[in-house]
């Protein structure tokens, strides 16, 4: 798509979005009259919002009592400045201590793992047992089983995993919709940064994947994310829109983006 | 406005009864889970009455608040978001049953998702200023002139970030028929 239709498929977005007006709206329909790949567009755009026209939310009937509003702002007012609405005494929502209180340990246990070296990152054998000292409680010492070590180990692979892919999906999302121009006269537009960040996404790959069959089932994916990744940074870095139309066409037809967002939300649970 | 600005905690229920339900309904579209959206309710009545002095009257209310919930949201949305990324880490069974089975393709569990789940995934990931403006029109129906006005920003902005959400949701939600 040239930049003249890159204008065009702006207007067709709002035309559909139903907030173009006057001579700019007319200009919109008589163009589309005349161009097909503008149809195509208006018809995508116009699928996305049947989409969210269909979204549930929009049938949930906003029941929020207002008495109920009234009293917990009163209390929210009464407690003063420093409390949260998140915090238990508003109940809200469930108390949270447990959950901290988990994370706390996870955290300790991480950061004693990088300390000592990733277990199954050099390939070592994990330790029967890992003595990790907190450190307000220097004199104790929590004892963590080899299940608890090989959890975390899982649990920090899919989660560095999930980290990288959304990483790659928000850079392949720039690169999929909108991009700006760095040529008005050439028609061109700027990929600078976006070949960047591919550089180092593709320079922490190695990082990513520590040869542990947790993320076995992401392996595709992740290899389909380097190809594209490889070749966004082999980009000049003012191109011409036209330059990014086979690695466009190539994410739509492995539907690259749609299963980044699937491994993600499963590694993430 | 004028009585809460003087520190009149009565001139509180009116309010609240006339713009709760929007303030809600502005909430829970952009955080979609319902105690969130109570609490960012909550907390934009609560900063309505902490900030009235600095209410300028010659404005309308209604954006006044809805730009007070919605930044509260965003706020809410940052926290939601960093306590989900330190406080869960996945159970040791889910992921062992759900990724390392070899069944399905992406694909075929997409077709059976959910379309709510999709397009809160969707929405979840463009960037705030994006995401609040195509709330603001697709779930509120505000005009682009409200949008600007309940956000402070120029028209132009609101219509550029209007049109990368819906390329940013169309390819999110690419293979997904309506």
């Amino acid at each position: 798509m040239t930049l003249f239709h890159e204008r065009w498929r702006r207007r067709v977005s709002l035309l559909a979005a139903g907030v173009l007006e006057g001579a700019e709206r007319e200009a919109t329909l008589h163009h589309l009259d005349a161009c097909a790949g503008c149809r195509e567009e208006q018809a995508a755009v116009e699928n996305v919002l049947r989409l969210v026209a269909a979204d549930p939310l929009h049938r949930e009937a906003p029941t929020l009592p207002v008495s109920a509003l009234i009293a917990r702002v009163e209390a929210r007012l009464d407690a003063g400045p420093q409390a949260q609405p998140a915090q238990p005494a508003l109940n809200w929502r469930p108390v949270l201590v447990p959950l901290a209180a988990a994370a706390a340990v996870v955290l300790g246990v991480t950061a004693t793992l990088f300390r000592t070296e990733l277990p199954g990152a050099g390939g070592g054998p994990i330790p029967p047992t890992v003595a990790v000292a907190p450190s307000r409680f220097d004199s104790e010492q929590i004892e963590v089983s080899d299940d608890v070590l090989r959890r975390l180990e899982r649990n920090l692979a899919r989660e560095q995993t999930a980290r990288y892919l959304n990483e790659a999906q928000d850079l392949l999302v720039t690169v999929a919709a909108s991009l700006p121009i760095c040529d008005r006269a050439a028609h061109r537009v700027d990929v600078s940064d976006e070949a960047r960040r591919s550089r180092e996404l593709l320079a922490r790959r190695s990082l990513v994947d520590l040869g542990s069959d947790d993320v076995a089932s992401v392996r595709p994916v992740l290899q389909d994310v380097e190809q594209v990744l490889r070749e966004v940074a082999a980009l000049d870095p003012c191109v011409r829109p036209a330059d990014l139309t086979a690695i466009q066409r190539e994410m739509e037809q492995s539907r690259l983006l749609m299963k980044i967002d699937l491994m993600t939300r499963e590694l993430l649970g | 406005m004028g009585r809460l600005a003087q520190g009149d905690r009565e001139a509180l229920a009116p309010l609240m009864e006339r713009h709760s339900q929007r303030i809600y309904r502005i909430a829970l579209s952009y955080l979609r889970k319902p105690d969130d959206a109570k609490d960012a309710v909550q907390e934009t009545f609560v900063k309505a009455f902490q900030h009235a002095a600095r209410w300028d009257r010659s404005a309308e209310v209604g954006p006044w608040l809805t730009r007070i919930a919605v930044n509260h949201s965003i706020d809410l949305y940052r926290r939601g978001r960093r306590r989900l990324q330190s406080e869960e880490p996945l159970a040791e069974g889910d992921h062992d049953q759900r990724v390392s089975t070899g069944d399905p393709s992406p694909e075929r569990r997409v077709i059976g998702g959910q379309i709510g789940d999709r397009i809160g995934a969707a929405l979840r990931a463009l960037p705030e200023k994006q995401r609040a403006v195509f709330v603001l029109r697709h779930y509120e129906e505000l005009s682009l002139e409200e949008i600007a006005r309940t956000l402070d920003l120029s028209l132009g902005t609101v219509k550029s970030s209007l049109h990368r959400a819906t390329q940013g949701l169309r390819v999110r939600l690419q293979g997904l028929r309506a």
